[in-house]
């Protein structure tokens, strides 16, 4: 049973970041202009305030969704329910000008638990993608000296919904799978207020997908080493783009037709140690994004590399082992995002710190991280955002089911 | 639970609490400290953005130019006498007349021994002139020979007469003050008749007994310049009672004692204002034998309005069939440009609310034209009183255009009539001249392709 205090908080942050307090996209990024939008990627509270790497960890006070094999982590007893949002405000800037950003939203809602002593299980909801922008420019009024201001906004993005479980083969290895539905829409606008025309281009995306996940772990010398290992196939998408022009009186479908667009092959690894309540890691995540074409004359795709480090280690002295320990944690992240634009290359560069926080108990945690970073470049015309980003996580732990059982 | 858990508890409470606050606080400063850009000013990313319309403006769309002139306008119950003529070098000479009766009340008694002393119709101005009122003004009142009766449907229009005494019983010549303060008035002498009626009332005289026997008694008055040339229009009110005529008297006491009997004007119905126009002079000479509608071709390329008089300059869409041949395309908006003619204006000011009417083949008015609110579309007035070059009206007509061509069908037949509002068109003798070649009435299109 969860307490009313438990509760209250939890209704405290979702109705402080929840959908529509600040915006109402997960993104606000110019360059999710391109493609499926900007990845969101799997590493959720703890893996996140350690620069994004968790291939090789298991799930313990956290559902860790970068790899399906790590459920086997969740302890016997527990139930976890873990919700995630964030904060981020971004500036961005061009060779000329700077212009900031505040967004925050609702970012994921998972649960993880154990079904029998070899078989664990955990569901799921998360962005795959998103896309959130909002662009002004002046247009011509042709025929005249005129000019009047014509707004490009883009939202929605690729979500996904996962059931997902994992099987101890052995002491030390277990497997996962992770099966999603993908589904989601990308929808471009252009409009005026000055004349009024509202032109939606917007692409409805869904489709299945599977990943696959292996985690080995062994031990030497006291130190635990871990080693995690993922696969996802390349997989099309199904696609439906419509494409329709309002004006005052009438709406009227342009087009109607399908986009070849589909999610790459992506093959990631990663090594992680540990001793005591220490431990570090690295990770490794490549993506043929190559393969994926999509139709935007600025944007050429390339394989998209993602490298990072973290550490995590437990408050010092008497607290250490105890229900107030609190964790710390920090990392590094570097990715050759899969876009090209105007053949220069877009990167993402980022470190974080962070700390778990126990919450009533041993039982839940607060996991919170700031993290620091960059993205895109000032070169060949086009911006870099330069952003800090507030990732707050509760992993609320329960024995519930247990308990309603009793109840 | 026991104390020492409880204690625990809250201490942990208290403990994670002040964690919790940290990044809500966190996240409450950022949002209060950062000063984030404008939705609507926030343009970083628009060089990558590809925009699948353009908007562009179309004016080559032809616009034909006419005025029509209608048979009448009612002219009845606008409460207000419009009296005087002028001469105007465009629109022709006009006159107004106005015609009105007295209400019968029953008369109080008047003392044998009661002396009269002078009676006058008195007229209040109600602001409203039109011409050059620094002249001299004249004009009289006659008795009408035959009563004002209006038509079954209640009006009387401004070509509507009546039979009258073509000699004057009073006449008054004066400097009109229209725009000074309320309840100024002008007094018309009307002794003979004062007199007259002061005997039948004092002698309790049977045409002066019921209402029946006074309308046929006084049958009404007009007001007339008759062949005086004045220089302007002066309107007076002629809301319920505010005309009346007023017999003085008094009777010897110790002290003289002064009397007066007021006799208010008659239903505001039969109070109407007779127009006359002589449009020989002008362009428009022949609009009647080309049956009320003459092209601007033929008037020197200007179109015509005016109100009281029933001008009003009509517009045609004679090419914009061919815009349906296009394809992908939207009209977002729709402006119709009319300028005035240049230095049309300097003596006649230019109405600053003008409208737009439906009309169709046969020049009805059909309907106002309304803006998205349904509030009637009035053009957007700017004046340039320094050079003219920048005077027009323009009509936002986008609704119009696009219901017309709604059905992929234009017909030339449904045109629009510029004009005063209604009421206004009736009791005002407003005028634009519209130029109709050097610039044309000009369509503006804003036009979306994708």
């Amino acid at each position: 049973m969860f307490k009313p205090g438990k509760i209250c908080i939890l209704v405290i942050v979702l109705l402080l970041f929840g959908p529509g307090s600040l915006s109402s996209q997960t993104t606000s990024s110019p360059y999710s202009i391109f493609g499926l939008g900007y990845l969101e990627g799997n590493s959720i509270g703890p893996f996140k305030a350690m620069g994004g790497t968790g291939i090789a960890r298991l799930s313990n006070r956290s559902i860790n969704l970068m790899n399906p094999a790590s459920y086997s982590g969740i302890d016997s007893l527990m139930s976890i329910f873990e919700v995630g949002v964030f904060g981020k405000y971004t500036i961005f800037s061009t060779s000329r000008d700077n212009q900031s950003l505040l967004n925050a939203n609702l970012k994921y809602i998972l649960m993880g638990f154990r079904i029998a002593p070899w078989l664990t299980t955990s569901f799921g909801f998360s962005p795959y993608s998103s896309i959130g922008y909002n662009i002004n420019m002046d247009s011509p009024v042709e025929g005249t000296n005129l000019k009047f201001l014509k707004t490009f906004s883009g939202q929605g993005g690729v979500n996904q919904v996962y059931l997902g479980s994992s099987i101890k083969l052995l002491k030390n290895l277990s497997v996962g799978i992770n099966a999603a539905y993908l589904f989601g829409n990308i929808t471009r606008t252009e409009s005026s207020t000055a004349f009024t025309y509202y032109l939606e281009d917007a692409t409805y995306i869904s489709n299945f997908n599977l990943n696959y996940g292996l985690h080995y772990q062994f031990n030497m010398k006291q130190w635990k080493y871990s080693l995690g290992l993922i696969y996802g196939n390349s997989k099309n998408l199904k696609t439906k783009n419509v494409t329709t022009i309002k004006t005052e009186n009438e709406t009227e479908i342009l087009k109607n037709r399908k986009y070849k667009y589909s999610i790459p092959q992506n093959i990631g690894a990663g090594i992680a140690l540990s001793k005591g309540y220490f431990s570090a890691g690295v990770d490794y995540e490549w993506s043929k994004w190559k393969d994926v074409e999509f139709t935007n004359s600025y944007l050429q795709t390339r394989n998209s590399n993602r490298y990072s480090f973290g550490v995590e280690f437990p408050s010092p002295g008497q607290n250490k082992g105890t229900g107030k320990m609190i964790f710390y944690r920090f990392g590094g992240e570097y990715r050759e995002s899969y876009l090209v634009i105007d053949n220069t290359p877009i990167d993402y560069r980022a470190v974080t710190i962070g700390a778990g926080l126990p919450l009533k108990g041993i039982l839940s945690v607060i996991n919170i991280s700031v993290e620091l970073g960059q993205n895109g470049t000032t070169k060949n015309g086009l911006f870099k955002e330069s952003f800090i980003t507030l990732h707050l996580d509760m992993s609320l732990r329960d024995l519930w089911f247990m308990k309603q059982r009793y109840n | 639970m026991g104390t020492g858990e409880g204690k625990k508890g809250r201490l942990i409470c208290s403990f994670t609490r002040i964690y919790l606050i940290i990044p809500i606080v966190f996240v409450a400063g950022i949002m209060f400290i950062v000063s984030c850009t404008k939705m609507n000013e926030f343009n970083i990313g628009k060089d990558f953005v590809e925009s699948q319309t353009r908007l562009q403006v179309i004016d080559t769309y032809r616009v034909d130019l006419s005025t029509i002139l209608l048979d009448s306008l009612t002219s009845s119950s606008t409460e207000t006498v419009f009296i005087g003529n002028y001469k105007d070098e465009v629109f022709g000479s006009v006159k107004c007349e106005s015609y009105f009766d007295l209400a019968y009340e029953a008369f109080s008694e008047i003392e044998e021994k009661a002396i009269y002393d002078s009676s006058a119709f008195i007229l209040i101005y109600t602001g409203y002139s039109y011409g050059d009122t620094t002249s001299l003004m004249e004009f009289g009142i006659h008795m009408l020979t035959e009563n004002i009766v209006p038509f079954e449907n209640g009006y009387l229009y401004n070509n509507s007469s009546f039979d009258y005494v073509p000699e004057a019983f009073g006449t008054v010549r004066f400097y009109p003050e229209p725009s000074s303060k309320k309840d100024t008035s002008v007094s018309i002498p009307a002794n003979a008749l004062g007199e007259e009626l002061f005997t039948l009332i004092r002698d309790k005289d049977e045409k002066v007994s019921s209402a029946e026997w006074f309308k046929d008694y006084i049958k009404g008055f007009i007001l007339t310049p008759g062949n005086v040339e004045n220089k302007a229009v002066i309107g007076f009110d002629a809301a319920q009672g505010q005309i009346s005529l007023r017999i003085y008297y008094h009777f010897n006491k110790e002290e003289p004692e002064k009397h007066e009997i007021l006799i208010k004007m008659g239903e505001a119905r039969h109070q109407f204002n007779h127009v006359s126009y002589d449009l020989t002079s002008t362009s428009l000479q022949s609009i009647k034998m080309e049956g009320n509608e003459i092209s601007s071709d033929k008037t020197d390329f200007k179109g015509y309005m005016q109100g009281m008089i029933g001008l009003l300059p009509k517009i045609q869409f004679p090419s914009l069939q061919n815009i349906l041949q296009e394809n992908r395309w939207k009209i977002l908006k729709a402006e119709l440009v009319v300028e005035p003619v240049k230095y049309s204006y300097d003596i006649f000011k230019l109405p600053e609310k003008l409208y737009i009417y439906d009309t169709d083949k046969e020049n009805r008015i059909n309907s106002l034209l309304v803006d998205n609110e349904s509030n009637s579309l009035v053009a957007l007035f700017e004046l340039d009183d320094i050079f003219g070059e920048e005077t027009r009206y323009t009509y936002d007509i986008t609704d119009f255009i696009n219901d017309e061509l709604s059905d992929a069908y234009f017909d030339y037949g449904h045109g629009l009539l510029l004009g005063l509002e209604q009421e206004k068109f009736r009791s005002s003798l407003d005028r634009l001249l519209v130029e109709g070649k050097d610039p044309p009435v000009k369509l503006l299109l804003y036009y979306l392709t994708y």
